[in-house]
C-alpha cells in the first residue's frame, strides 16, 4: 500500500538549471548510520569492504569518522540490524535528502557557502561539513558532480542558498 | 581658487566626460576620476566639516587613508551610504554625493561656533562637563551632542541591494598590487601555486599609477598576470581583516562604480584561506603638525603627485612644500615636470642632499632650509603661508595656494598586526616595521620599511615661536585632536599611549589613525621625555577600512538569514490555515482557527475535541535519538535519574535528564525496541543539546561502553492521535499490531504498519487521554496524516496546535522543561521525586542532590495556583508575593511559569515556582499585575483526572 501513498519531498522535483550548473533532487534511497569500534565487525555483518580512511568512500559506504560510516543503498535492499553485536546500524533513510550539484560551476557554487577547499577534494572523497550554518555531507561523484546530503528540514534553505549563489 | 585639470597627463579618459553632482551642484569629470580628483579639477577645495569643531576641511590624501573628505552617496531609496572617502569613490554619470556634518550648508555651517569656543573643548571635555545632573544625559546632553558631533546620517530604509559571499582557497595570497605586490605575483606566476592578488583600487599598480615612467612596465606586468591561469586578480577589493591560520576577509565592490542599478550583487565577501600571505600594503605619508595644518589646500605631497600624474589635476597653481623628508622634494619636482609652478620648498632640516638642492636650483624653486611653516592664511583654501627661520625666529610670508606636507612615511602594518605579528621600532624611519611573523606571512616593499623615498628627519611637530597653547596644530584630523590635547593628557597623568589614545580619541576615528598614530606617539614621547617604544603602540583591529553591514551579512538576510525548519506535515497545516510559531528553529502550527475564531476560541475548541473525541497533532519536531549497542541500557541507566536496565523491550519510560549540577535539563519518553536498541525522545528545543551532552559523556567518561548514538529526529514524522476515540480512528489503518488495552497498554511501543508504511507506534499521552504517537518515515508524514484525517472524519477529528497542547498538558500537571523549570530546578523542586531511582548507585547529577543548597528548606518549588476569581488568567512571568501590604520593593517569593484558560475545567489554571511552595497547599498567595493584585490558592499541579482513569482505557 505504501506505493500508493505519496512521498512528500522538501524541495522541488524540477531541477534548477542555469549556466554551468544543475541542481536536482536525487531519487529516494536507503541510508544507514553505521557505528563500530572495529570496521571488521561491520564487514562481517554486511559482507562488504568497509573503507577505513576518514573522508573516503567505497561501494556506497562513506567513512565519516574513525568509528562512523554512512551507507547509502538502493531502496529495498535488506540491511541487517546486527542485534547483539558490538556495533550499531540505524536506519536514517528519510532523515536526509540528496541534492545532486553538477556542472562546470558545481564546486564554485558549493564553495560559496562551504569552507572546504574543493579543488583538493578528489573524486570519491566524502565528508561531513557545513554550508554556512547548515550541516551537510559532501561526496565528489565526478570531477563536476557532487552529492550533497542534507537533513530534510534544512533542505529548502539549502536549495534556496545554492540557487541564490548560482544566480550570482 | 585652487586646483585645475592639467592640459595633458593622467590615466583618465578625456574622451569620456562624466557628469555628477556634489551637494546638488552639477560637475563634470572624466572616466577614471575619483570623486576627489574630479572635484579638485573643478576647483573644489572644501569637502567637509570636522567632527568636533566643524572646521572647514579639504583633502589630505589621495587614497584610503583620507581622514577628512568623508561624503555620502545616494543611489536611490534605501541605497544611501554615509562616510565614504571621496578619494575612493569612482565617479559615474548621475552620481549623487553629499558633504556631511554641516548645517545649513558646507560653506556656511552654524556648528562652526564650536571652533570659536575651541578653548572650552579640551580633551575629555564631554566626560568632565556633562556628568551632572545625571538625568540630563539621556534627555539633553546626548541628543544635543549627537546632533552637533558626528559623521554621516545612518540609512533609514531597508537596504534593497543583494550581497554575495564565498569561500576561496589559494596557496599564495598577495594583498596590495603596487610594484612590490606585482613583483611578488610575477615571481610566483610560473609555479603551480594558486595565486590571488588583491587591491583596493580600481586598477592594479598602487604607487606606480602616479609614476608615468613605470606605466610601460605596469602594462606588461598586468597583462602577464591577467593571462596566467593560476592567478586570480581581485580589484576594488579590500582585505579588511586577517584572522587565525591565514584566514583573510575581503570585500569586493562590484556595482557602485556603475550608473545602473541592477539586481546583481553590490558587493561580495571573500573568505580566503591562504597557504602563504604576502602583505604589500605600502606606506602612508605622514602629515606635519603645525598651526593651520587642517586648512583646505594643505595636503600630503605624495597625494599632490597622485592627483597630477594619475588624474591630471593640479592641486594648486603655485603650491609650496613643507618637508622634513626627501620624498617631498621628489614629489614637487614631479609636479614641476607636469607643468605646475612650485612657489617654495621649505624644509625643517638645515641641510639636505646636495642633489636635491641642485635640482631645485635648476628648476628655479626658492628653497628655505631650517624653516618651518608657522601659520596658514585662508579659511576655505590657502592664500599664503607664514614661515619662520628656526635660527633667528624671523617670520616672513610666502604666497602659495596650496601647501604640501612631507613628514616621512609610516609602513602600513595593519593586517600584519591583525595577524599578531610583532613590530620593531626604527629610529631612522620614526616608525614601527614588521618583525617576527605569527603566521605564514611576509611583508614586502614599503610596508616592510623597504623604500627608495630617501631620508628625513623625525620630528614631533614643527618648531614655532607662537604660544603653543593658542594654536591649533592638528594630529588627528578626523577626530579633531590637536597636539595641545595630547600634551594635556600627559599633564593630567596619562602615561601609556593606550590611555592617551582613549582620553584624547587620537586614532579612534573611522580611519584608525592611519595618518595620526605616529605623530601622536612622537608628541607623547617628547612630552614624557621617553623614547617611543617605552610609551607603547596602539593595536590595529579589523576592519582596515569601514565595510558595509550588507557585505558582512552576505547571503544571510531575509529567508536565508537562518533556516526555518519545517516538518513534512507543515504544508498541510499551511493549506489549512494554521497560525504558526517558531520553536527553536522549527516552525510549528500554534492553532488552526476556523473562520471567525480568535486564538482563544480555536484553542478552547481544540482542547474540548481532544477531551471529548479525538485530536491530531504534529509532533515531528520532538528530538529523537536512537541508542544502539550491547551497553545501551547501561548507558541510559547512567544518564537518566530513573532505572532503565529492567525495562522490557516493547515498553516505554519517562526519562528525566539532569546536568552534573543536579538541575533538570531535559525530559522525554523513551522506548526499548530490543535488548540493545532504544528510541529516545527529547524536547523540541533540546534535541541537539541532549545529543551533544550524551555524546560528551560517552566519549569522555565512559569510552568503554559499546553503545552508539544516532540522531533520528528527522527520520520520523510523528503524529500524536489523542482522545477517547483515538483507538477507533487508528484500528482500521494499522496492520500487525493488536491495539487492545490488554495487548498494548499505556507506555508501550509496537512495530508494525500503518497504511502499509512501517511504523513505530507508541502508546503515550501528553494530554492525559488515551493516546498514540505514530512514527513513520518522514516522507510519508503528510500522507499518513491525511489518511488519519479521512478515517477520523466520522469522529470530528480535530487538528490541534502547540497552544492547545500546552493547555492539555498543564491540565494534567505535565511540565515543560525550560518553561516550568529555569535551570535551577531539581526533580524534587518540580515534584518529580518519583522519577528518581533512590536505589541507583549513580546517575548524572546524583552527587549534587545532597549539596547543602539543594537540601536546604525554602527552595523554589513547583505548585499549582487557582485564582480566587476563576475568570482571571494570570500573566506568565508575573511575580508572587506573600503579603501585598509590604512596602515596595516587596519580597518576591516566586513567579508564574504556566497559565491558561481551561475550557474543560471552566476556569483558569496556573503553575508557579514558589519558595517553599510544597508546604503552602491551600494557602493564599498574591500576584500583583498591572491594575490589580490578584489572589490565588496554592494547589497540586494536577488539575484534571488526577487518578489517571482516562489514560488506561
Amino acid at each position: 500500500m505504501s506505493e500508493a501513498l505519496i512521498r512528500q519531498e522538501p524541495v522541488s522535483e524540477t531541477p534548477f538549471v542555469s549556466e554551468g550548473i544543475r541542481i536536482s533532487l536525487a531519487p529516494p534511497m536507503q541510508r544507514h548510520a553505521l557505528r563500530a569500534r572495529n570496521a571488521e565487525d561491520l564487514e562481517r555483518l554486511l559482507k562488504v569492504k568497509i573503507p577505513t580512511k576518514v573522508g573516503t568512500s567505497q561501494g556506497g559506504i562513506l567513512c565519516l569518522g574513525p568509528d562512523e560510516w554512512y551507507l547509502r543503498s538502493a531502496m529495498g535492499k535488506a540491511i541487517p540490524t546486527g542485534e547483539g553485536l558490538p556495533l550499531a546500524v540505524t536506519d536514517v533513510s528519510d532523515r536526509s535528502i540528496c541534492l545532486i550539484v553538477e556542472g562546470q560551476r558545481a564546486s564554485e557554487i558549493l564553495m560559496a557557502g562551504c569552507p572546504l577547499d574543493l579543488d583538493q577534494f578528489a573524486v570519491g572523497r566524502a565528508t561531513r561539513t557545513i554550508y554556512e550554518t547548515v550541516e551537510i555531507i559532501v561526496m565528489r561523484d565526478a570531477e563536476d558532480r557532487f552529492h550533497v546530503e542534507v537533513w530534510r528540514s534544512f533542505a529548502a534553505w539549502l536549495w534556496m542558498a545554492m540557487t541564490t549563489a548560482a544566480r550570482h | 581658487m585652487s586646483g585645475f585639470r592639467l592640459e595633458t597627463g593622467g590615466r583618465i579618459d578625456r574622451g569620456q566626460p562624466v557628469t555628477f553632482s556634489f551637494d546638488g551642484k552639477t560637475y563634470t569629470g572624466f572616466a577614471g576620476d575619483s570623486l576627489a580628483s574630479a572635484l579638485l579639477a573643478n576647483g573644489v577645495m572644501l569637502f567637509g566639516r570636522s567632527f568636533k569643531y566643524h572646521r572647514p576641511r579639504g583633502l589630505v590624501a589621495a587614497g584610503s587613508e583620507e581622514p577628512n573628505a568623508l561624503i555620502s552617496v545616494d543611489r536611490g531609496p534605501g541605497r544611501f551610504t554615509p562616510n565614504l572617502r571621496a578619494t575612493g569613490v569612482e565617479i559615474h554619470d548621475g552620481l549623487k554625493a553629499f558633504s556631511q556634518n554641516r548645517w545649513p550648508s558646507l560653506a556656511m555651517d552654524f556648528g562652526a561656533i564650536n571652533d570659536r569656543l575651541g578653548m572650552f573643548f579640551p580633551a575629555g571635555f564631554y566626560n568632565k562637563t556633562f556628568m551632572w545632573p545625571r538625568s540630563f544625559w539621556d534627555r539633553v546632553y546626548e541628543p544635543a551632542i549627537r546632533k552637533m558631533a558626528g559623521l554621516g546620517d545612518a540609512p533609514t530604509a531597508e537596504d534593497p541591494d543583494v550581497y554575495a559571499s564565498t569561500y576561496a582557497h589559494c596557496d599564495l595570497l598577495i594583498i596590495g598590487a603596487g610594484p612590490a605586490g606585482i613583483d611578488a605575483a610575477l615571481g610566483a606566476m610560473d609555479t603551480n601555486k594558486r595565486i590571488v592578488l588583491i587591491d583596493e583600487q580600481d586598477e592594479l599598480g598602487g604607487g606606480a599609477l602616479a609614476d608615468p615612467a613605470l606605466w610601460p612596465w605596469l602594462e606588461r606586468s598586468v597583462k602577464a598576470l591577467a593571462n596566467a591561469a593560476n592567478v586570480t586578480i581581485l580589484t576594488r577589493t579590500t582585505a579588511f581583516g586577517y584572522y587565525h591560520d591565514n584566514f583573510i576577509g575581503a570585500v569586493q565592490r562590484l556595482t557602485d562604480q556603475s550608473p545602473e542599478i541592477t539586481d546583481s550583487p553590490r558587493e561580495k565577501l571573500w573568505r580566503i584561506r591562504a597557504g602563504e600571505v604576502v602583505l604589500a600594503q605600502g606606506a602612508i605619508e605622514r602629515p606635519l603638525v603645525f598651526d593651520g595644518n587642517d586648512t583646505p589646500g594643505v595636503m600630503l605631497s605624495s597625494a599632490a603627485k597622485v592627483y597630477a600624474n594619475r588624474y591630471g589635476v593640479a592641486v594648486g597653481k603655485a603650491p609650496a612644500l613643507m618637508a622634513s623628508h626627501d620624498s617631498g622634494w621628489h614629489d614637487v619636482f614631479a609636479l614641476a615636470k607636469a607643468g605646475i609652478s612650485i612657489s617654495a620648498i621649505i624644509d625643517v632640516r638645515d641641510s639636505v642632499d646636495s642633489a636635491l638642492m641642485r635640482e631645485a636650483d635648476r628648476m628655479g624653486i626658492p628653497v628655505y632650509l631650517n624653516h618651518a611653516v608657522v601659520g596658514v592664511r585662508g579659511r576655505h583654501g590657502v592664500s599664503s603661508i607664514d614661515i619662520c627661520n628656526s635660527g633667528d625666529q624671523r617670520v616672513h610670508r610666502v604666497q602659495a595656494d596650496a601647501l604640501l606636507m612631507a613628514g616621512g612615511w609610516t609602513p602600513s602594518v595593519h593586517l600584519w598586526s591583525h595577524s599578531k605579528g610583532s613590530l620593531k621600532w626604527r629610529d631612522d624611519l620614526g616608525a614601527y616595521v614588521p618583525d617576527v611573523p605569527n603566521e605564514n606571512v611576509q611583508c614586502v616593499g614599503a610596508c616592510a620599511g623597504d623604500w627608495d623615498f630617501g631620508t628625513g628627519a623625525v620630528i614631533d611637530m614643527l618648531p614655532t615661536p607662537k604660544d603653543q597653547s593658542r594654536i591649533k596644530a592638528f594630529v588627528d584630523f578626523q577626530n579633531d585632536v590637536t597636539a595641545k590635547d595630547i600634551k594635556l593628557a600627559v599633564r593630567e597623568g596619562f602615561r601609556s599611549i593606550e590611555h592617551i589614545k582613549r582620553y584624547t580619541t587620537n586614532g579612534m576615528a573611522t580611519d584608525q589613525g592611519k595618518t595620526s598614530n605616529l605623530n601622536g606617539l612622537q608628541i607623547a614621547s617628547s612630552a614624557l621625555h621617553k623614547p617611543v617604544p617605552e610609551i607603547g603602540l596602539t593595536s590595529f583591529r579589523p576592519p582596515y577600512t569601514p565595510q558595509t553591514f550588507g557585505a558582512l551579512a552576505g547571503h544571510a538576510k531575509g529567508a536565508l538569514f537562518q533556516p526555518t525548519r519545517t516538518t513534512n506535515i507543515d504544508s498541510w497545516a499551511q493549506a489549512h490555515g494554521a497560525v504558526f510559531e517558531l520553536v527553536a528553529q522549527w516552525r510549528r502550527a500554534r492553532y488552526f482557527p476556523k473562520s471567525g475564531e480568535d486564538m482563544h476560541a480555536a484553542v478552547n475548541r481544540e482542547c474540548v475535541a481532544v477531551r471529548s473525541s479525538v485530536g491530531i497533532f504534529d509532533a515531528s519536531t520532538l528530538g529523537k535519538i536512537e541508542v544502539v549497542g550491547p551497553d545501551a541500557a547501561e548507558f541510559l541507566n547512567r544518564m537518566y535519574t530513573n532505572p532503565w536496565k529492567a525495562l522490557e523491550p516493547g515498553r516505554c519510560r519517562y526519562g528525566l535528564l539532569l546536568k552534573e549540577d543536579g538541575f533538570i535539563t531535559d525530559d522525554g519518553v523513551s522506548a526499548r525496541l530490543a535488548p540493545d536498541r532504544f528510541h529516545l525522545t527529547t524536547t523540541t528545543g533540546g534535541a541537539a543539546r541532549v545529543l551533544n551532552m550524551m555524546e560528551d559523556y560517552l566519549q569522555t567518561e565512559w569510552p568503554d561502553l559499546d553503545v552508539w548514538l544516532t540522531s533520528t529526529t528527522e527520520q520520523y514524522a510523528v503524529i500524536a492521535l489523542q482522545g477517547p476515540n483515538a483507538r477507533k480512528v487508528l484500528e482500521p489503518l494499522v496492520e500487525g499490531i493488536d491495539l487492545s488495552a490488554e495487548a498494548f497498554p499505556h507506555m508501550a511501543i509496537r512495530e508494525g504498519r500503518i497504511c502499509g508504511v512501517e511504523t513505530r507506534l507508541f502508546r503515550v499521552s501528553f494530554t492525559g487521554e488515551l493516546g498514540f504517537e505514530i512514527n513513520v518515515p518522514t516522507a510519508y508524514g503528510r500522507a499518513i496524516w491525511e489518511q488519519l484525517m479521512a478515517q477520523g472524519a466520522q469522529y470530528d477529528i480535530t487538528p490541534y496546535g502547540t497552544e492547545a497542547m500546552h493547555v492539555l498538558r498543564a491540565e494534567k500537571g505535565f511540565i515543560i522543561v525550560g518553561q516550568d523549570t529555569d535551570g535551577t530546578i531539581t526533580p524534587f523542586d518540580a515534584g518529580l521525586d518519583w522519577a528518581v531511582g533512590k536505589k541507583k548507585p549513580d546517575f548524572v547529577g546524583k552527587r549534587s542532590m545532597t549539596r547543602p543548597d539543594i537540601v536546604a528548606p525554602g527552595r523554589k518549588q513547583l505548585v499549582g495556583l487557582l485564582t480566587d476569581d476563576p475568570n482571571v488568567v494570570l500573566e506568565e512571568g508575573a511575580q508572587i508575593v506573600a503579603d501585598p501590604k509590604q512596602p515596595i520593593p516587596m519580597t518576591m517569593i516566586g513567579h508564574v511559569t504556566s497559565s491558561y484558560w481551561s475550557e474543560t475545567l471552566g476556569r483558569s489554571i496556573a503553575m508557579a515556582l514558589v519558595a517553599g511552595g510544597h508546604d503552602m497547599t491551600g494557602g493564599t498567595l498574591y500576584i500583583p499585575m498591572p491594575g490589580k493584585t490578584h489572589t490565588a490558592k496554592v494547589s497540586g499541579v494536577v488539575f484534571y483526572d488526577s487518578e489517571g482513569a482516562r489514560l488506561h482505557v
